[in-house]
């Protein structure tokens, strides 16, 4: 799964969320680290749609132009577990062999 | 409609019509509301003279490549893709052989090859050398690392070191020919400008398309130093008549032995991998024989016009004796292919 991916299904596993409203979650989940661009989001969009890991809520008017709002499917929350486990299993391995030194998973030392 | 939405759309006309049917509006919905400052004053003017990042912009640029020539790509295009991929490769790989090549022999003469029986003095031809020769010389050897590079993946290493090959002898013949070092000739600008487009095909590997299979790739670099590199050398020190062989003049030579190689291999080997090595030898062909024109001009002022025009005449005929029939056939096997995969569609 690409970064980008993974960051789209995480900010929309709380709530439907159209274009924009995702480049900011993204932005705002990865404390400024992540700024999705436009092709880039689209990019990963439409594979997790045709993937079946996002789907269409609804539609809505605003300011004169119709906003999509796309949330996750179950199959797109399973992916996003297995992604988030197979990740923090990565880093369990790096912080074990880091050892003595400060674990970047729990942010103390250990 | 805004202008910076008009800038935007215009942009959006990269990507595929199918795409765009499906995503544009919601594409520029989403752009719009992202160059909303929150303050009416600014957001008005930018809809008037803002445009569309730089950063913005590749990211659009990256995804009509993928769309068009990656994965996510129709079966057609998917063929131009791999046929893109493995003409740049083919390219590059041939940079990747001279340059090495010509480090040998550069060594060889200059007798640090102690080894080696030592070279006769008359293969010497290397006259006095300038300044602007050897960055040009040292320019050249950045072609092999920018090559390895992409064949093991590293596309943007590649384009990164791809670029020192090609920067430095684009300055240096603009000097040179600004101040009259050298007469004004078409030959170096065309070669520069081949790979400019090399440079740019490499776009053509982005993430998701399949990787170069690596062992073929990589063991064709020395079996094409010792081959075809280091004979050509050699032969062309011991016989000074190959010497009116130019650069254009050899890829064209290269291109038409190994478009009628593919030819001989095709007629034995009934498959249909065999169709993008068939397009991809028909963009070769079509540069080197864009190329071979393009540099007819230089030869008006050169001692020996008759001789090297007689040549290139029998060059660009040969490119096309070849090429031509290849190109058709490989024209009619890429219709026999589907255009297009339906495009995606976000569920109801």
């Amino acid at each position: 799964m690409t970064e980008p991916a993974f960051f789209i299904l995480t900010a929309l596993i709380d709530n439907p969320r159209h274009g924009y409203g995702i480049v900011a979650e993204v932005a705002e989940l990865s404390q400024g680290r992540v700024q999705l661009k436009i092709g880039s989001l689209y990019g990963a969009l439409d594979r997790l749609v045709g993937d079946g890991l996002v789907e269409l809520d609804r539609e809505e008017a605003w300011q004169g132009r119709l906003r999509r709002y796309y949330r996750v499917t179950e199959q797109g929350r399973d992916a996003l577990a297995a992604e988030a486990h197979r990740l923090a299993a990565n880093a369990r391995l790096a912080a074990a062999r880091l050892g003595d030194q400060r674990s970047p998973i729990t942010g103390t030392s250990s | 409609m805004s202008r910076l939405e008009e800038r935007y759309r215009t942009l959006l006309r990269l990507l595929p019509a199918g795409y765009r049917q499906e995503w544009e509006d919601d594409m520029v919905a989403a752009f719009l509301e992202s160059m909303d400052t929150g303050d009416p004053e600014t957001t008005a003017y930018l809809a008037d003279y803002g445009r569309p990042s730089l950063s913005e912009a590749a990211s659009i640029v990256s995804l009509a490549v993928r769309l068009r020539l990656g994965a996510d790509a129709s079966p057609r295009s998917r063929r131009w893709g791999q046929a893109v991929r493995l003409a740049t490769l083919m390219a590059m790989l041939t940079h990747a052989v001279l340059a090495t090549g010509g480090v040998a022999v550069a060594l060889w003469y200059s007798g640090k090859l102690a080894w080696l029986p030592a070279p006769a003095p008359e293969l010497m031809l290397t006259g006095p050398a300038s300044i602007w020769s050897t960055t040009w010389d040292l320019a050249g050897y950045a072609w092999l690392p920018a090559y390895v590079a992409l064949v093991l993946g590293y596309r943007r290493v590649a384009q990164a070191v791809a670029l020192l090959a090609i920067a430095p002898p684009a300055i240096t013949t603009a000097v040179a020919q600004a101040v009259g070092d050298v007469p004004l000739t078409v030959s170096p600008w065309a070669l520069l400008l081949v790979d400019v487009v090399l440079l740019l095909a490499m776009a053509a590997f982005q993430h998701g398309v399949p990787p170069v299979p690596r062992r073929p790739w990589l063991l064709a670099l020395p079996i094409g130093v010792v081959l075809v590199a280091l004979p050509l050398f050699i032969l062309q020190a011991v016989e000074p008549a190959l010497r009116l062989l130019d650069w254009p003049g050899l890829a064209g030579a290269a291109v038409t032995v190994a478009m009628a190689v593919h030819l001989a291999v095709r007629a034995t080997r009934r498959s249909t991998r065999t169709l993008p090595w068939s397009l991809a030898f028909t963009l070769l062909a079509a540069t080197a024989f864009a190329l071979r024109a393009a540099t007819l001009p230089d030869y008006h002022d050169q001692a020996q016009r008759a001789a090297l025009t007689t040549i290139a005449s029998v060059q660009i005929v040969a490119i096309l004796a070849v090429g031509v029939p290849l190109a058709v056939s490989a024209v009619r096997a890429l219709r026999d292919t589907p255009a297009a995969t339906s495009p995606p569609t976000p569920a109801p």
